[in-house]
């Protein structure tokens, strides 16, 4: 299984255990992974006050990308969101499709259309199979009870999950051994970058789905690979109050790290030590040596 | 009649931004605020705005905070029953508004040109632009996310330094591009 990697510049600084964990399951997995070469920013950050801008810097990763004939795999979702959503509206709309060949041609590039952005979840569950996964799981997370949560642009608005009530997530956490616990705001929204300029809203946002974890009996949540989502909830608990009324301390892994404790990984390559929140608590009956 | 005519510039304005296109086929459900993730911060929330832009409304609608508050969730897009993209359409808002030099009450609009911005270097360097968004907004604001800040930066996943350029004169190239396409010439 080989893939193009578009890694997305969140991934090096605040998504590095991520990244790490994420390098060290598709080892055992025996997925390669390619990164694209001379990859830049998706775009996305762009994407608010100019939709032009945004769709032609992920035109730029998009025409790169298709140099080579395998599947494009972005991690981050709002890198998936930007780059597949180029590609929908450069399909579907004549007019930003012009424009955006004039502004390509500026860097001598073009984008014919032919690429497949994925997700690695969308990966996981369709190539690799749970029935693999299961068989890699050294340690099961019996007794663990988990809450996958999603956030928006994994599967919203674009799928290939269920765009408000996704599963996949749920499923890898099942098929590690763990108990997968719903939560209706499971695919709620992690207030993204307006973290820098309204974090009294984000941090409100954060606090409903975290409680909202914690009244269905979640004692963990395995994030989407999403370093912004995962950032979110794993920073910002300082200032929430759980049900009890103390400060939350809600454990966050990304779910690649949640494998990667099932596969027998050492924590440290899974990057668990550069997690903000609590996590060697809930972790530690299922782990060899300590964080 | 001279009203009349005010009110549809405005709305075709919208609709000729890209998201906003389908703006005269919204049949005023509220399916989109019901939906919406940040409703209760919105002084009008997107259904109302949208109302407002056919009213002809330009200056309220575009000197609000309303449309910064979209933190982009796709709620309101899965589920609008006529197509209209409505999280497209407050992009188009904050667009024009941006554009247009309004100044809707709200250090968003400071955080998007900041992000927009910090794309030129061809990789977001999240230290600098949480920076130079602190200093040019509310540098109080900056105090205050310190404890976090530090959080990061002691796991070295906010590297202080710089990462290297990288194409940032290809992705000069295709932003002055998009930049005169869209006929803004001169201005940022
Ligand atoms: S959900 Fe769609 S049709 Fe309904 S009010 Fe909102 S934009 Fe209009
Ligand atoms: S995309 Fe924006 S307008 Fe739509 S529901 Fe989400 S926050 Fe509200």
């Amino acid at each position: 299984m080989k893939y193009l990697y578009y890694p997305g510049c969140a991934m090096e600084t605040t998504g590095v255990p991520i990244q790490m964990s994420i390098d060290a399951i598709s080892n055992v997995l025996g997925i390669e992974f390619e990164t694209m070469k001379d990859w830049t920013c998706c775009g996305c950050p762009g994407e608010a006050i100019n939709e032009l801008a945004a769709v032609s810097l992920a035109a730029r990763n998009l025409a790169l990308a298709e140099k080579s004939d395998l599947d494009l795999v972005a991690p981050c979702s709002c890198c998936y969101r930007n780059l597949l959503g180029a590609h929908v509206i450069l399909s579907e709309d004549r007019k930003v499709r012009a424009q955006v060949k004039e502004a390509l041609a500026a860097a001598g590039l073009e984008y014919k259309g032919t690429v497949k952005v994925r997700t690695l979840i969308d990966v996981l569950i369709n190539d690799v199979g749970l029935e693999l996964i299961r068989s890699k799981v050294k340690n099961q997370l019996s007794g663990l009870k988990v809450g996958a949560y999603y956030g928006c642009h994994q599967s919203r608005p674009y799928g290939p999950d269920h765009p408000e009530f996704p599963v996949w997530q749920d499923w890898i956490v099942e098929s590690l051994g763990a108990e997968s616990v719903f939560f209706p705001l499971k695919a709620q929204c992690c207030g993204g970058a307006q973290l820098f300029s309204q974090r009294a809203m984000v941090t409100e946002l954060v606090a409903r789905l975290l409680n909202n974890a914690e009244v269905h009996g979640a004692k963990c949540i395995a994030s989407t690979l999403c370093p912004l989502c995962f950032t979110n909830l794993d920073v910002n608990q300082g200032r929430i109050k759980n049900r009890a009324g103390s400060n939350f301390a809600m454990p966050i892994v990304a779910i690649s790290q949640l494998m990667g404790v099932a596969f027998g990984l050492p924590p440290r390559d899974l990057g668990l030590h550069k997690n903000v929140s609590p996590v060697d608590k809930v972790l530690a009956p299922y782990l060899q040596v300590r964080i | 009649m001279y009203v009349i005519k005010e009110a549809k510039a405005f709305v075709d304005a919208v609709a000729n931004e890209p998201g906003g296109e389908k703006i005269n086929e919204c049949i005023q459900c509220g399916v989109c605020s019901g939906s919406c993730t940040t409703v209760e911060w919105w002084e009008y929330p997107p259904r109302k705005l949208i109302a407002m832009i056919r009213a002809g409304m330009k200056e309220q609608v575009l000197s609000s905070a309303s449309a910064f508050n979209c933190v982009t969730c796709y709620l309101c897009t899965v589920r609008c029953p006529r197509d209209i993209k409505p999280s497209a359409l407050m992009h188009a808002v904050m667009a024009i508004a941006e554009r247009e030099g309004y100044k809707p009450k709200t250090p968003t609009l400071t955080l998007f040109r900041t992000l927009r911005e910090s794309m030129k270097r061809g990789r977001i360097w999240d230290f600098g632009m949480a920076a130079r968004f602190y200093f040019s907004s509310n540098i109080f604001n900056g105090f205050k996310v310190m404890p976090v800040a530090l959080a990061l930066i002691s796991r070295g996943l906010m590297p202080i330094m710089p990462p290297k350029p990288i194409k940032s004169g290809e992705i000069k190239a295709i932003l002055n591009k998009v930049r005169s396409i869209q006929g803004t010439g001169g201005k940022r």
